[in-house]
């Protein structure tokens, strides 16, 4: 079968390989040429070309509303064909930015680590079987939430327009790390005689998958209410660790979490600031979170393989175990309160009783 | 021998730190702050840029809000931490600064600018900031008499 072009005049056209029938046009180079801003020369500073460094000029412009319905870089000039529009729902600025998110994709790169090579396996030797059951039923948890963050932000990237970059290319980098610490806790969980423990019944897990009202919306749930608890249990992680490979995959775990949280804070208040109602909206979105944090609580698996690692054994659990479980839910929600309260949606008043308690632990 | 606190101490742990590459590596990394060593009436200031330590310095009480953060103990629990790191190579588990900070109710890191970001950095920058603490283990010390 032969393909038909359009024949050209002579001179326009040439001939390709033997077959008379197919050509294609000679070159214009109509493309060349075309450009907002040509000539642009960002050089490397003190801490290389960073990826903030390259907002110059026509390429600093981060508007407030992406007008762009396809994937157009931000800077470059629009193709003339109709392209059809592949929809996006995140298109104002608002809706997902945070002015750190350039730096936190540089942090995340620069700060990467690999839980195959970088934990000390060696390291972990038999444990009491209650404490190792402990350890493994807390690993099962911490992989489904890291699984929920991965799933949810790869799923919310394709509404996120293009022009915002920085914030995709950042949230890339938190898929990733979520990637690694479902990697380091499924390898921990295995590594040692034991096992994975049993699912989570995952209620605010849930809420986070199934959240398809915004992303700011979304950021609220999994990275501060969730998110924030994750990290508070990777803080403690630190201290209770029976091993290096234990105590680094919490410590490093715990500073990537740390970018997440600093992107959700800094985006939260940025959405308050520049988004009319949203306060009270995310305000509400809390207090849906704070009811589903509630009931997953009562689900003991977490709760009660917490208990036995922050006292050290079973026989310890009831009593010091359920201290330093309250001590470290106090933890949690001290941190929440300062961080709402910086984003500019205090819970101080609106705290749920079941979770206002642990406030004086 | 270099004397805790002093600006000869925290440069001679400074050397270390920039010299050797197991402090630079996974998880550890870029890092760029400016933060704070209060130890009790004597304040430091340290600036972390890329893998080093460029900076350390003598400054008063009134400078610490243009600081990042700061890090705050008795002399005696630092000197608590810094034998311990002295005795192991690195900081067992209960004496990290994150473990510190989780354990001391007043907390170890603290912000005088108040900014959320700005104390984020703490954790954020928590292993490279450990790291350096533990390069002191390679510096003879000696405390001064404050306790």
């Amino acid at each position: 079968m032969t393909v038909k072009i359009k024949p050209r005049p002579e001179g326009r056209t040439r001939r390709m390989g033997e077959s008379e029938d197919v050509e294609i046009p000679e070159p214009q180079y109509a493309w060349m040429g075309k450009s907002h801003q040509w000539g642009t020369r960002v050089k490397a500073g003190d801490k290389g070309l960073t990826l903030g460094s390259l907002n110059v000029g026509h390429y600093a412009e981060v508007p407030e509303f992406w007008e762009d319905q396809t994937r157009m870089p931000r800077g470059s000039v629009a193709g003339s064909a109709v392209v059809p529009p592949i929809g996006y729902s995140v298109r104002h600025k608002s809706g997902l930015w945070a002015d750190c998110a350039g730096d936190l994709y540089e942090e995340a790169i620069q700060r990467r680590w690999v839980p195959t090579t970088d934990l000390d396996w060696s390291s972990v030797e038999p444990l009491d079987d209650a404490v190792e059951r402990a350890m493994c039923q807390l690993c099962t948890e911490l992989i489904q939430c890291a699984n929920v963050e991965m799933e949810s932000i790869a799923s919310w990237q394709e509404e996120l327009s293009y022009g915002f970059h920085e914030v995709k290319q950042f949230l890339a980098t938190v898929t990733f790390d979520d990637a690694r610490h479902m990697d380091a806790f499924r390898k921990r969980a295995l590594a040692n005689g034991g096992g994975l423990g049993v699912e989570s019944k995952g209620i605010l897990n849930r809420m986070i998958l199934e959240s398809r009202g915004g992303w700011t919306e979304t950021v609220a749930v999994m990275f501060l209410q969730r998110g924030l608890l994750t990290q508070t249990i990777y803080k403690h992680g630190v201290g209770f660790a029976h091993n290096a490979a234990e105590r680094e995959m919490f410590s490093r775990s715990m500073q990537d979490k740390a970018r997440h949280l600093t992107y959700a804070v800094e985006h939260l208040k940025y959405a308050v600031n520049h988004n009319e109602g949203q306060g009270p909206i995310l305000n509400q979105v809390l207090t849906i979170g704070e009811g589903m944090l509630i009931a997953e609580l009562k689900d003991p698996a977490l709760r009660e393989s917490l208990m036995i690692l922050l006292a050290g054994s079973l026989e310890a659990a009831p009593s010091a175990g359920k201290a330093a479980f309250e001590g470290l839910m106090g933890d949690y929600l001290r941190q929440y309160a300062a961080l709402t309260d910086w984003i500019g949606v205090s819970r101080d008043d609106g705290l749920p009783p079941d979770l206002a308690r642990y406030l004086e632990a | 021998m270099a004397e805790f606190p002093s600006v000869d101490w925290f440069h001679a742990v400074r050397s270390v730190f920039n010299e050797h590459d197991e402090y630079h590596g996974a998880g550890g990394g870029a890092c760029d702050t400016r933060f704070g060593v209060v130890v009790e009436d004597d304040v430091y200031a340290l600036t972390m840029a890329g893998l080093r330590c460029v900076d350390a310095v003598s400054i008063s009480a009134d400078e610490l809000p243009q600081l990042d953060f700061y890090l705050l103990m008795s002399h005696g629990d630092w000197r608590v931490m810094l034998e311990n790191i002295r005795d192991n190579g690195r900081a067992a588990l209960d004496q990290t600064l994150n473990t510190i900070d989780l354990d001391r109710e007043e907390g170890l890191a603290h912000s005088a600018a108040e900014d959320q970001y700005k104390q984020d950095l703490f954790f954020r920058y928590n292993q490279t900031l450990q790291h350096f603490f533990d390069a002191s283990s390679r510096v003879e010390t000696s405390f001064s008499d404050s306790d």
